[in-house]
């Protein structure tokens, strides 16, 4: 079970090398396989997200949440996704018209391009990039722009703002973001993704940077702009912020993106804090498809338990409490480092 | 400590996450309404004295009534009591201004209806087109009102001759079923197997009935096959 | 199809995409198309950087100059959005101008060209730098480190300077 994906792979390839194709044509076709079923399954998945938040939501208002179509109302969401697909797109004619149209498509590419890194099980990343985790933090800050773009394009004032709250939170709260993620850099040594698992293999990186983890868990829900950080969208106050001249597909393409997000964001926090792989009995891909829902279920859970804070609140609390706290977990970081290594640990 | 109020949070949301839901699942579940409940008006035209208080209670105008006058007697009498449920919101004043609770609350609250004009409730007292039907007012009676009357008399007719056919057939009946068939000689086969067989025997008396063309080519068909079936069992 | 050829006919698609966009960037009028243009053109680069295996490097420019672009696009947004869009990023109408510019660009061009054209690039043949990550960081904080300090507090000095122009100061 543990090698089942890995094992499918290399038969592929030998079977297309035994086809008289090139080695590396057979990889080519390789990456592009592994790459559209990660695609498939990310957007899929989101079906299955979106029932779980509203499930979640309706119980912690104590509600039953969608429970008509289907088991437990588990076909809603398809229901959902095929109205949004036939409904009508509707783009404004004082809109600029590309920028408006291009938005939602860079937003979710990014957002897919995100998972190009993640090792998903042992041996299971599309990209063995060595500087993976850098990779992704620097794609998340494109996701800015997309943001910007679709707030710009709109040409609403509502959706100006929530473009222009959007970026100063994601660019004040990318840098604790990547403050929190150093420590883990230094403990591990590395920036490759999988080498970061393999060096969990004694204590998860939760237990020794337990600041870390909670820097990066705030500064990426303000990333995910999801609540209690949702300002960029408000519902009650900007309509849905960049989103409110969108509608049908495009608007359903930014839903799409948020929450594959959201699975790139949770299943990083398991490969860098909680192990990866890594766990009794159970296959690694498995285990890390159990932490990523676990982090993702705590998510929804602060969605739906605080309200949405102020944004002044929210930029102080960056440049004031996360960036100073997350500094000094590095400072502290490497003067535990050196003096273990000067014990000779 | 930083964060204590946070985690008080959470704690409060996950108790209420495992709590068992609130809501009532409705179209199956029926909510529990207090005696009290205010949803449809109702009208009983057995207690109106006509008095009118509860059109000038009302606020929004949802009540009307008309009225035409007893001969010989200073009192009138109702002859359609309106409710437009549309306008009203239950506010109770006509429930409380009503002297003899002719107007009330029942529990029914699922008003919504298809068109606007079927939320208008018409009250007609069934008194009222008796009497006009011998007294000879006819310009009082809407017409629609009398009109089930005349469907539930048709139909009283209907059976009185259906049961009457059946006792007629199950006894023989040769001279009635002889206006169907051909000779006398079919009349008799036919009666014969009308006795023996209930089923065809109903059939036939409600053919008789109601479509008398319809019977007649019925009744053909019996004659055609149970005269086979006959051929059939002297062959053998 | 060897190895080679593909990796030129990739060079070739960035490049030309890189050289669009950086033209789409001075020759629009719209001064946030310029500026989305301009995320094209260092997204560019950031290719290049790939194609040529120094994939730090591109990383780097991907996250300081096409994500730091987005505040460029905010700032443009609050202070020239006054009127239409189309109007934003206009021409300067006098020749004068134009010709220095020209002449600038002319000589910027030639000076770049000759500096490749007489420069003694050596081949680097089948080396690759195992950990560029750990070799870069030991340059820049170890050999220079005291430049990469004075650079950080001369940023520090700007971001201050930026804050106080922007707020003023409250006087005494």
């Amino acid at each position: 079970m543990e090698h089942l994906f890995t094992n499918i792979a290399q038969i592929l390839t030998s079977w297309m090398v035994s086809l008289g194709l090139p080695p590396i044509w057979a990889d080519l076709i390789l990456l592009i396989g592994q790459w559209t079923i990660i695609v498939v399954i990310v957007t899929l998945n989101v079906i299955v997200l979106v029932w779980l938040e509203r499930k979640i939501s309706g119980f912690i208002q104590e509600r039953l949440g969608p429970n008509r179509l289907g088991p437990f109302g588990a076909f809603q969401t398809i229901a959902d996704a095929m109205k949004l697909l036939t409904k009508e797109d509707i783009i404004p004619s004082q809109a600029d018209r590309w920028i408006f149209m291009t938005a939602p498509m860079l937003f979710i590419v990014i957002a897919v391009m995100l998972y190009a890194v993640l090792p998903l099980g042992q041996g299971m990343e599309v990209v063995d990039l060595n500087v993976g985790l850098f990779y992704f933090i620097s794609l998340g800050s494109l996701s800015t722009i997309c943001l910007l773009m679709a707030g710009w394009g709109s040409n609403n004032k509502w959706s100006l703002l929530g473009a222009m709250r959007s970026v100063a939170q994601m660019i004040s709260y990318e840098i604790p973001l990547a403050f929190s993620l150093l420590g883990v850099v230094m403990l591990a040594g590395s920036l490759n993704l999988s080498e970061i698992v393999t060096a969990q293999n004694r204590y998860w990186f939760i237990l020794l940077q337990p600041v870390a983890f909670l820097t990066y868990f705030i500064a990426a829900t303000a990333e995910l702009n999801r609540g209690p950080f949702d300002m960029p969208e408000a519902e009650q106050e900007l309509t849905a912020g960049a989103y409110t001249e969108y509608t049908g597909m495009r608007w359903a393409l930014f839903f799409l993106a948020e929450y594959t997000n959201l699975v790139a964001v949770s299943a990083l926090a398991a490969t860098l804090f909680f192990g990866g792989g890594q766990g009794p009995w159970l296959p690694s891909w498995l285990w890390i498809i159990i932490k990523t829902y676990l982090i993702m279920l705590v998510f929804m859970w602060m969605k739906w338990t605080f309200p949405r804070i102020r944004m002044d609140h929210l930029m102080s609390f960056s440049w004031k409490v996360l960036i100073p706290v997350s500094l000094a977990n590095i400072l502290i970081t490497g003067l535990g480092i050196e003096f273990f290594r000067g014990m000779g640990w | 400590m930083i964060g204590k109020g946070l985690l008080k949070g959470l704690g409060i949301t996950l108790k209420h996450g495992v709590e068992k839901p609130k809501t009532i699942q409705y179209p199956e579940q029926r909510p529990y309404l207090q005696e009290r409940f205010r949803g449809c008006l109702e009208f009983d035209y057995k207690n109106c004295i006509v008095c009118g208080m509860c059109t000038k209670a009302c606020p929004n105008n949802v009540l009307s009534f008309e009225t035409a006058p007893i001969e010989g007697s200073k009192k009138k009498r109702l002859v359609s009591y309106t409710i437009d449920l549309q306008y009203c919101m239950f506010c109770n004043l006509c429930v409380e201004a009503c002297p003899t609770n002719t107007l009330f609350f029942v529990h029914d609250f699922e008003l919504s209806t298809y068109r606007r004009d079927e939320i208008k409730k018409v009250y007609i007292p069934p008194a009222l087109t008796q009497v006009d039907a011998g007294g000879g007012q006819a310009e009082l009676i809407p017409q629609d009102a009398l009109e089930p009357d005349r469907e539930a008399e048709a139909e009283a007719k209907r059976l009185k001759q259906l049961q009457a056919m059946k006792t007629a057939l199950s006894k023989g009946g040769q001279k009635v079923l002889a206006k169907y068939v051909d000779t006398e000689e079919d009349a008799a086969v036919l009666a014969n197997l009308l006795q023996a067989d209930e089923k065809k025997r109903d059939k036939m008396a409600a053919l008789i009935v109601d479509d008398k063309e319809k019977a007649r080519k019925v009744a053909q068909a019996f004659v055609a096959k149970e005269r086979k079936t006959q051929a059939g069992g002297e062959e053998k | 199809m060897s190895l080679m050829i593909i990796n030129d006919l990739v060079f070739v698609l960035i490049a030309s995409i890189t050289l669009l966009s950086a033209l789409g960037m001075v020759l629009s009028r719209n001064i946030v198309h310029s500026a989305l243009a301009l995320i094209l053109t260092f997204i560019g680069v950031a290719a290049l950087f790939f194609n040529l295996g120094a994939a730090f490097l591109g990383l780097v420019q991907i996250l300081v100059y096409a994500g730091a672009i987005s505040v460029l696009i905010i700032f443009a947004i609050m202070l020239v959005m006054h009127g239409e869009a189309h109007k934003t990023n206009r021409f300067n109408p006098s020749l004068g101008t134009h010709l220095w510019g020209g002449y600038i660009a002319a000589v910027m061009t030639i000076g770049l060209v000759a500096a490749i054209w007489f420069s003694e690039l050596p081949e680097v043949k089948g080396r690759t730098v195992e950990d560029a990550v750990g070799l870069l960081a030991g340059l820049l904080l170890g050999n220079y480190v005291i430049a990469f300090e004075a650079a950080a507090v001369l940023l520090l000095l700007a971001v201050v300077g930026a804050i106080i122009l922007a707020r003023g100061v409250e006087e005494q």
